[in-house]
């Protein structure tokens, strides 16, 4: 199985002799005419658009364009709720990163046994993973329901005081990342099965013969082995944790709330130019996110060089 | 190892009893959605919950009159097809060119295409909504078919696939008199099928199931998908519970479907990294 960390983007390897050809130049063009004309209109314009949009005042409806210079900056950066929404972005990331990490490797160790039950178990670790979110947080939504929920009432087996989940400040995000992990981690888990099967065998029985325990063998070799592998995930689940809007929506009923607590970034983003029509100022706070993203990445590149292992 | 292996067997049984535990909590929230469906109004609101249907069929009966569910159906169906049919072909095409053709330029263009996968989706959303109210698409159709119409992803693969034919190939089909379409019909895409059905799922997948920018740029029922319309019952809060818990059930099924048919495809399209675009 191939694994985009170790996929290489190398050059031609195919044997065909590498001679430019004008007939193959025309035939090329053609070809690829199609493909670029979406990623020029779908991408590269509007990449281009969203650095200067935030410059101007755009308004849908025919009004004129005017230069707003950075206004649209300074009132993001004055917004209290746009602070909110960073601090619960960077929030939601915080929950998710390590316990998708944690569950994906706990999870993949548990059920990497190739026998018919175990295949059986991978697939409904896997099948949240393809539901539409919308349609399963309406069970969510039902299960998290303090009076009449499953959950509280599972908590109350353990004689643990019911939690008001989505409803109460504190506990909101938590919920909301509590679905979230339902729905992705099995996707988390087949990277990581993935990679468990590339791990070489005769390393491992080495290590057993040397009379490493299985405790001594996971840290000292299956986790340096695991970790470019381990390394994607987070930058995986980064990303898409940034990108979380569809349960965000449904679980807070499209509003953000309680108290904006579960008001994230791209929620935000989207109640700022779809429901008060203030485009730049939405364009702004894209800007702000994609910095977010960026200021991420660069940290865990930084923290990869110290800590991930490549063979 | 005698005794080893007496010391392993309640180990054993303990993993198998923790996967399975493990196994049932992912697929119960699925059960209690299809539990809550079949409940009667009584065993609804009751403390601790209900947890064995009814059968009780009349929530599906009325959930499937609340609205125009065929029509929703249909417009999910119609935009998750014509992006499948756009996308792939323009991203087989251009991983052709790519890969068979020797021209000047060509791994500049295969960055160009690369460098897409590196811009943030989120940065593209107020420009793209712009782009197509400039275009006169919004609350179409093609607004929620056309920014997806090529796949970065899928080029990648396909480039990876076509650059692994034996050049030997392409010279008999050449001494055969076949041109370059004959050489891709016939030979290059049946080579690729695996990675193609990978592709085809996960564009489906995505656009199935695509939520946010269906909710920006349309508002007409008459071109929006399922999940929009669910959202709406959801947030209206004015909905049965039961009668929504029907709605979920059978928005969900068709995917459940196509993961229990296709798992080989989906399980290695995530181990190639694609579920990226998901």
């Amino acid at each position: 199985m191939l694994n985009i960390s170790r996929v290489r983007v190398g050059t031609s390897t195919s044997g065909t002799p590498a001679k430019t050809s004008p007939k193959d130049g025309w035939r090329a063009f053609l070809l690829l005419l199609p493909a670029f004309a979406f990623v020029f209109i779908f991408v590269y314009l509007p990449a281009g658009m969203s650095l200067v949009l935030g410059f101007f005042h755009y308004h849908l409806a025919g009004v004129d364009t005017t230069f707003g210079g950075l206004t649209d900056f300074k009132e993001a950066l004055t917004y209290p709720v746009f602070w909110i929404a960073v601090r619960n972005t960077l929030y939601y990331a915080l929950l998710m990163i390590p316990t998708t990490l944690i569950g994906a490797v706990l999870i993949a160790f548990l059920i990497q046994k190739q026998t018919r039950i175990y295949a059986i178990i991978r697939t409904a670790v896997l099948l949240p993973y393809i539901t539409p979110v919308i349609a399963t947080t309406i069970s969510w939504l039902w299960m998290f329901n303090p009076q009449y929920g499953v959950l509280n009432a599972f908590l109350g087996l353990f004689h643990i005081p019911p939690s008001q989940w989505l409803l109460s400040p504190a506990m909101a995000m938590p919920s909301v990342a509590l679905y979230s992990l339902w729905h992705n981690l099995g996707f988390a888990v087949v990277i990581v099965l993935a990679a468990l099967g590339n791990v070489p065998k005769p390393v491992m029985e080495a290590a057993a013969i040397e009379g490493c325990n299985s405790w001594q063998r996971f840290w000292k070799i299956l986790l340096p082995f695991l970790s470019p592998t381990l390394f994607f995930l987070v930058i995986i689940t980064s990303i898409t944790t940034f990108q979380a809007f569809s349960q965000v929506y449904a679980l807070s009923g499209g509003l953000g709330g309680p108290e904006y607590a579960t008001t994230t970034l791209l929620l935000l983003l989207y109640q700022t130019a779809f429901q008060y029509f203030h485009f730049s100022y939405a364009a702004t706070m894209a800007i702000f996110l994609v910095l977010i993203i960026l200021i991420f990445t660069l940290i865990q590149n930084w923290l990869a060089k110290r800590w991930v292992f490549y063979d | 190892m005698i005794r080893q292996q007496k010391h392993f067997l309640p180990g054993k049984y303990i993993r198998v009893i923790a996967a399975c535990l493990i196994a049932i909590a992912f697929l119960f929230p699925l059960y209690i959605s299809w539990n809550t469906s079949l409940l009667t109004k009584q065993n609804l609101f009751t403390y601790p919950p209900h947890l064995l249907p009814n059968w009780d069929f009349d929530n599906y009966i009325r959930a499937w009159h609340m609205g125009a569910w065929l029509m929703y159906f249909g417009n999910s169906l119609f935009i998750t097809l014509t992006t499948l049919a756009i996308a792939l072909t323009t991203s087989v095409l251009a991983a052709y060119a790519l890969s068979m053709l020797h021209f000047k330029g060509r791994e500049w263009l295969f960055f160009a295409i690369l460098f897409v996968l590196m811009v943030p989706a989120e940065a593209l959303l107020i420009p793209n909504y712009i782009i197509l109210n400039m275009m006169h698409l919004i609350n179409t159709y093609w607004a929620q078919i056309l920014p997806y119409g090529a796949s970065a992803f899928g080029v990648f693969l396909l480039r990876q696939v076509f650059l692994s034919i034996p050049s030997s190939y392409w010279d008999a089909a050449r001494l055969d008199g076949a041109g370059h379409m004959r050489f891709l019909w016939s030979i290059a895409l049946p080579m690729a099928r695996p990675t193609l059905y990978t592709i085809g799922l996960y564009i489906s997948i995505g656009a199935w199931n695509s939520f946010m920018w269906p909710l920006m740029v349309t508002s007409s029922p008459n071109v929006q998908p399922i999940e929009v319309e669910v959202s709406r019952l959801m947030i209206s809060n004015s909905v049965d519970w039961r009668r929504l818990s029907a709605i979920g059930v059978f928005a969900t099924i068709p995917l459940v479907i196509v993961f229990l048919v296709l798992q080989k495809y989906i399980i290695q399209g995530i181990s190639r990294g694609e579920g990226i675009q998901g």
